[in-house]
């Protein structure tokens, strides 16, 4: 007896294949039209014919014709959205070498879910010297002193240091940019305090710009740019919402700090 | 600040600002130098422009402009996603200062100033589109035959 559960036919595991890697692209920053192109190219590659895809920023939809001429259809819903474009291009080299038939479908499939469990190199607690080594380049940048840049440095990691502890009770995402940006805001303004000549004003810009949305930016107009104007509309939404979230996370700091000194900064 | 300070600030801070920023978003490792070396180009650029007496927007949208062409050619060399070294041409040059003096006027009750302020992070980040936008699609022009056009 079979077992439809374990044992899948050649065609079933070549539409996972498509899925996976459609969902690894959206799940991870990749713009949806690429995610479209390389399902269509992987499809091509692994000799399905009239390979169609469409995908919106929470789905991906891939239809192509059976072995019986009749159309298969998938739907896939996307829910998770994180930042990892070494999934990305993974997947895309995977595209590649399907499209060149140097990659079955099996052996894309294998690699694909490799791809999914791979962990990003700065994840967690190796996050924070990233976000130090961004805040401190912006923070010189800007015109900065040592000081500026040093302090910048460790506000950003604390701030990313938060957004990991929020991810790990799957609170990441608007709320992270919210906290993110009045701790940005508030921390050098209590610094004032101790150190009056502080750059207050430098220190903020520099610590938040590991929070900016640069990627879902580019993402916005790469999408729109190829005619996809939902996803890129969603994307510049996004975009734009992160970036006024961040913002007024900061006019809450300044707000609570003029409470606190009467007005005076 | 002397010119070369200026100068010097604009190349290492950029290049250090964006490698970390990349860090961040996971961009494969192979892709840090050159992500850096974009970023420095681009805002070299835009800083390029302003010293000559272009105006702000006018100086964002070439260095985005720039930015972006220098990103697509590295990304077809490397066979790396286009994405990685876009996102880091623009990086630099997001107005994430702007954004927070518009807030921080709001929250004086400075409106004026703050509706000002806001005007001139919305205006810089959409020369940053137009910039992008323009960049790929000279790039899509100059290689629309092209095989290596795969996924870029």
């Amino acid at each position: 007896m079979t077992n439809h559960f374990t044992e899948q036919t050649p065609e079933a595991s070549c539409m996972e294949a498509l899925q996976t890697a459609g969902r690894i692209i959206m799940e991870n920053g990749g713009e949806t039209y690429r995610a479209e192109e390389t399902v269509n190219r992987m499809g091509t590659g692994l000799g399905l014919e009239n390979v169609e895809s469409f995908a919106v920023p929470s789905g991906l939809f891939i239809s192509y014709r059976g072995e019986d001429g009749n159309p298969v259809t998938s739907v896939k819903r996307v829910r998770r959205l994180g930042r990892n474009l070494t999934r990305v291009d993974e997947v895309n080299q995977v595209s590649r070498k399907v499209f060149t038939g140097e990659m079955n479908c099996a052996a894309a499939l294998a690699r694909l879910r490799e791809i999914d469990a791979m962990p990003g190199a700065f994840r967690g607690i190796w996050s924070l010297p990233a976000a130090f080594l961004c805040a401190c380049g912006f923070t010189a940048l800007f015109g900065g002193g040592w000081l500026a840049i040093a302090i910048a440095g460790v506000v950003a990691a604390l701030v990313q240091g938060m957004e990991t502890l929020l991810d790990r009770f799957r609170n990441r995402g608007l709320t992270a940019s919210v906290v993110g940006g009045f701790v940005t805001a508030l921390l050098p303004h209590l610094l004032v305090f101790v150190i009056p000549d502080l750059q207050v004003e430098l220190i903020i810009a520099g610590a938040i710009m590991p929070l900016v949305p640069g990627l879902a930016m580019t993402t916005a107009v790469q999408d729109t740019m190829r005619g996809d104007m939902v996803s890129g509309l969603s994307h510049g939404a996004q975009a734009i919402l992160t970036a006024f979230l961040i913002a007024g996370g900061a006019l809450l700091a300044v707000a609570v700090i003029r409470q606190i000194t009467g007005g005076a900064i | 600040m002397p010119l070369w300070e200026e100068i010097l600030r604009a190349v290492v801070g950029s290049f250090f600002g964006t490698v970390g920023f990349a860090m961040l978003v996971h961009v494969p490792k192979r892709a840090w130098l050159a992500s850096g070396v974009i970023a420095s180009f681009s805002y070299l650029v835009y800083w390029g422009c302003l010293h000559i007496g272009f105006s702000d927007p006018t100086s964002i949208f070439l260095g985005a402009f720039f930015g972006s062409l220098a990103g697509l050619l590295c990304a077809r060399r490397m066979k790396i996603i286009g994405t990685v070294f876009l996102m880091s041409a623009v990086v630099p040059v997001v107005p994430g200062l702007g954004l927070y003096r518009m807030m921080a006027f709001l929250a004086q009750n400075r409106i004026g100033e703050g509706a000002d302020m806001g005007i001139r992070a919305m205006i810089t980040i959409a020369m940053i589109a137009l910039g992008l936008g323009a960049g790929g699609m000279i790039d899509k022009m100059l290689h629309a035959h092209s095989l290596r056009n795969h996924h870029i």
